[in-house]
């Protein structure tokens, strides 16, 4: 009983969680089932729903052409994103968890890509990369690094590394401070114990810091799968998926298909598809989280 | 022993002082320049007139030891069809300088000049350097064989010191380097191209690399300049290494942990520049006139002129309409996803009930789906509510998608707070509502504002959305706004990034205030209880 109030009626748990349930049902589950119909339904041009087509709309999307450049660039951002941002916000918590002078400023100031909005983040890097005029160059050039002036985006394969990068600056604060999380709750009693016992640096990481860390690791890292995927304003903003839908990811390749193309019949195949895909990793992660419950 | 040891290490300090002093006599930096150009028009390969001038040019030559011509013939029709043809000579030379040739000329020292210059920079190094040693020798004198860790509180300042202009040093080292590049790639190019006027850099430069005598042509004979560092420099860089790491070991008798030490405040400066770089661009470009804003012969690193009047030029194109835009839309999302997440988080952490794991289960999924994947589904939803084009239908939208994390970060402080004054006040009489409102409320303040300013963030920052349901200017919130600023053929990036200034800012200092508890709700909210 270490956590109950009187409960009076039966029924009025329920009557607590209504407006959360209401509020959630209308704007998340609704627009799940309009998605999920929409997606068997015949669109025109203009938006006018038709009857049902079965999977024809599945068959349009994924026969395009560039659907599996899509797939393939949304693969290599998720994994690139999530992977690179997960091991530098890894070092950078474990140098922010040392204690040194100006530890405090340093944590204020590696909050900041994650207070910004993406779209304004994105435009600042995009301006930055400019070949003829981009701050980058602006600055090697005036520092005397560079002796001419180097174009940053030269090719769209450059310019979709970029992306990548961007996306592992802003996703790196969130990291940090999960693992910073766990990191401040390991007991310091394991560390010296180890270090009487003659334990090494990489020792310790291994032997303890890692498995300790794990829990925290894993939700930040499903987390950050499902917000690197959903992604949308860094890719539209710098390159928005040009040259030809070579630098699009699924999520803003189904927005240029609905509203410019105006094809929301595949576009919606498309979400359902992204829609199934986050069902997964939200299943692997219920089953994780579920399972810690049980534990504890 | 350790006397002897310190002694060695005194030693070395010394002998690395004498490396950086024959490093500068050594050819530090080789240019290649054009020393005199001769264009012979009307003439053909092998006629009178080309070997007339092909002696002329070699007579010349033969008078600079290491130079060599290059020819290059253009050919052109001109309009009477005609072919006429121009050869070019140019005497090229190869010019090496050493360290102590950049100490005896002034560059860095002539008016206008921006940036510390290679004259200026390669003095502060030895004279940092000097400094240093006799720093170290006076700190040494007498305590050579004192154990470190004992010295007096007088050795140990000087020997801070000594690291301290050792460190100075060798900054001033790479400046060296950096300024011989600026100043003969950067400002040269400059000069060339008619960008910069500067009188005085260019006596400079005829001095140092022509001795006085490229006159009138000089302009031309930089023009074809190409400059490069030597590895000879090496030793001197290695030196300044040695010299900080024995300096380190003069200190503290040991050096590992020390330099471990430096290498983390290294490491967290570095961080810290790359992290703020992007908000240094954006301030800096905010107040740059739209000129600079894209001249990539910008010399500066700050506007020349800090031109305020920006903001009031964004002010006068809506932005301050956005601003308060994105105020209701963040108050308003706020509110209502504290209105329906903490009765829903109350009893997710207080009550027993049938149905609790599924609503977890119900919570955790819709914490998986932004809005974006079901884009087309809200703008369908909207249109059916007719509440497209409303910053009420985006504050519904943005309070249900925040639902999740409000419920999750509340659930998380209520379950950290001991139920038994609420379970005391209930036995008294106290309604539940009572006991949530007068006694758990105000203990949880802390978890409360920290959601609270979360979703407002969330909220504040939201754009693809916001993007796609608002189409009337008046009603967009700053994140769509700014995007005014760039159409597909004309970027006015002072007034994108002084909005975006402006949008920022107050975020960023909301964010501050709640970094502490933030990364602990994120991570043991859902899973406590």
């Amino acid at each position: 009983m270490r956590s109950s109030v009187l409960v009076r009626h039966k029924w009025e748990p329920y009557l607590w969680l209504l407006p959360s349930v209401l509020l959630m049902t209308i704007f998340v589950v609704f627009p799940i089932g309009i998605v999920f119909k929409l997606s068997f339904s015949e669109i025109s041009k203009a938006g006018m729903v038709g009857g049902f087509v079965g999977f024809d709309n599945f068959v349009e999307a994924v026969s395009a052409p560039v659907f599996g450049t899509v797939m393939m660039n949304t693969l290599v951002w998720v994994v690139s994103v999530v992977g690179l941002s997960t091991l530098f916000g890894f070092i950078i918590a474990m140098t922010l968890n040392q204690k040194f002078h100006g530890r405090k400023i340093a944590r204020s100031i590696v909050v900041f890509p994650w207070a910004t909005s993406l779209v304004i983040q994105a435009s600042v890097w995009n301006y930055i990369i400019k070949y003829e005029y981009g701050n980058l160059n602006n600055v090697l050039l005036n520092l005397g690094i560079i002796q001419d002036a180097i174009n940053w985006r030269a090719s769209y394969q450059i310019e979709f590394a970029w992306e990548c990068f961007v996306g592992i600056f802003v996703t790196i604060p969130f990291v940090t401070f999960c693992v910073l999380s766990g990191l401040q709750s390991i007991d310091g009693a394991y560390y010296e114990a180890a270090t009487v016992d003659g334990a090494t640096f990489w020792q310790k990481l291994r032997k303890i810091t890692i498995p300790l860390v794990r829990p925290s690791l894993t939700v930040s890292t499903v987390l950050n799968v499902i917000y690197v995927f959903n992604s949308f304003p860094i890719i539209y903003t710098i390159t928005k998926g040009a040259p030809a839908n070579k630098t699009d990811t699924l999520i803003t390749y189904l927005y240029m298909l609905a509203f410019y193309d105006q094809k929301k019949g595949p576009a919606t195949a498309l979400s359902v598809i992204g829609f199934l895909i986050l069902c997964a990793v939200a299943g692997l992660y219920m089953a994780i989280s579920l399972r810690k419950e049980d534990r504890s | 022993m350790s006397k002897k040891k310190n002694l060695a290490v005194l030693i070395l300090c010394f002998c690395c002082m004498a490396v950086v002093l024959a490093t500068f006599a050594l050819p530090l930096v080789t240019f290649k320049t054009d020393i005199y150009v001769k264009r012979s028009a009307n003439t053909f390969v092998g006629d009178e007139k080309y070997l007339e001038a092909k002696a002329e040019v070699g007579a010349l030559a033969a008078e600079y030891e290491g130079s060599y011509i290059e020819e290059a013939v253009t050919e052109r029709v001109n309009s009477k069809g005609v072919t006429t043809s121009m050869v070019t000579f140019t005497v090229k030379e190869t010019i090496t300088r050493s360290g102590f040739d950049f100490m005896k000329a002034s560059f860095g020292y002539e008016p206008g000049m921006t940036g510390i210059g290679a004259t200026g920079s390669a003095h502060a190094w030895l004279f940092l350097l000097l400094i240093c040693l006799a720093l170290l020798l006076w700190g040494s004198c007498g305590t050579l064989a004192t154990p470190r860790g004992e010295l007096s509180a007088k050795t140990d300042k000087l020997y801070l010191l000594a690291g301290v202009t050792a460190l100075f040093a060798a900054i001033a080292a790479h400046a060296f380097v950096r300024a011989i590049i600026y100043t003969f790639s950067r400002q040269v190019d400059l000069l060339v191209g008619g960008h910069i006027q500067n009188e005085a850099l260019l006596a400079d430069l005829n001095t140092f690399l022509y001795h006085g005598k490229a006159g009138d042509s000089l302009l031309d004979l930089l023009k074809g300049l190409t400059v490069k560092i030597n590895w000879s420099i090496t030793p001197a860089f290695i030196a300044m290494l040695v010299l900080l790491c024995g300096i380190t070991y003069l200190r503290y008798g040991k050096l590992k942990d020390t330099l471990v030490r430096g290498a983390l405040y290294l490491f967290v400066i570095i961080v810290c520049i790359f992290i703020l770089y992007p908000f240094y661009v954006m301030l800096i470009t905010a107040f740059r006139s739209n000129a600079e804003t894209t001249d990539m012969y910008f010399l500066n690193m700050l506007p020349t002129q800090w031109v305020w009047s920006n903001l009031k030029d964004i002010c006068d194109r809506g932005v301050l309409q956005y601003l308060l835009n994105s105020v209701l839309l963040a108050t308003g999302a706020t509110a209502i996803a504290m209105v329906c997440g903490i009765p829903a988080a109350y009893a997710m952490a207080r009550m027993r009930f049938k149905g609790r794991n599924l609503f977890l289960g119900f919570v955790i999924m819709s914490q998986m789906f932004s809005p974006v994947v079901l884009l087309v589904g809200i703008s369908q939803l909207m249109n059916t509510l007719h509440l497209n084009d409303s910053i009420i239908g985006l504050m519904l939208i943005n309070a249900a998608f925040n639902q999740a994390f409000a419920i999750w970060l509340l659930r998380g402080t209520f379950v950290s707070i001991s139920p038994e004054m609420e379970q005391a006040a209930c036995i008294d009489g106290c309604s539940t509502v009572g006991a949530l409102w007068n006694i758990l409320l105000p203990m949880a303040a802390p978890g409360i504002v920290t959601t609270l300013i979360f979703v407002f963030i969330n909220s504040w920052n939201e754009y693809t959305i916001s993007t796609v349901l608002i189409s009337t200017p008046s009603n967009k919130p700053i994140t769509v706004g700014i995007t005014q600023f760039s159409s597909f053929n004309m970027i006015e990036w002072q007034y994108l990034f002084a909005s975006a200034l402006l949008a920022t800012i107050p975020v960023i200092i909301l964010f501050m205030c709640i970094e502490k508890h933030l990364a602990e709700g994120l991570t043991s909210g859902g899973v406590k209880g």
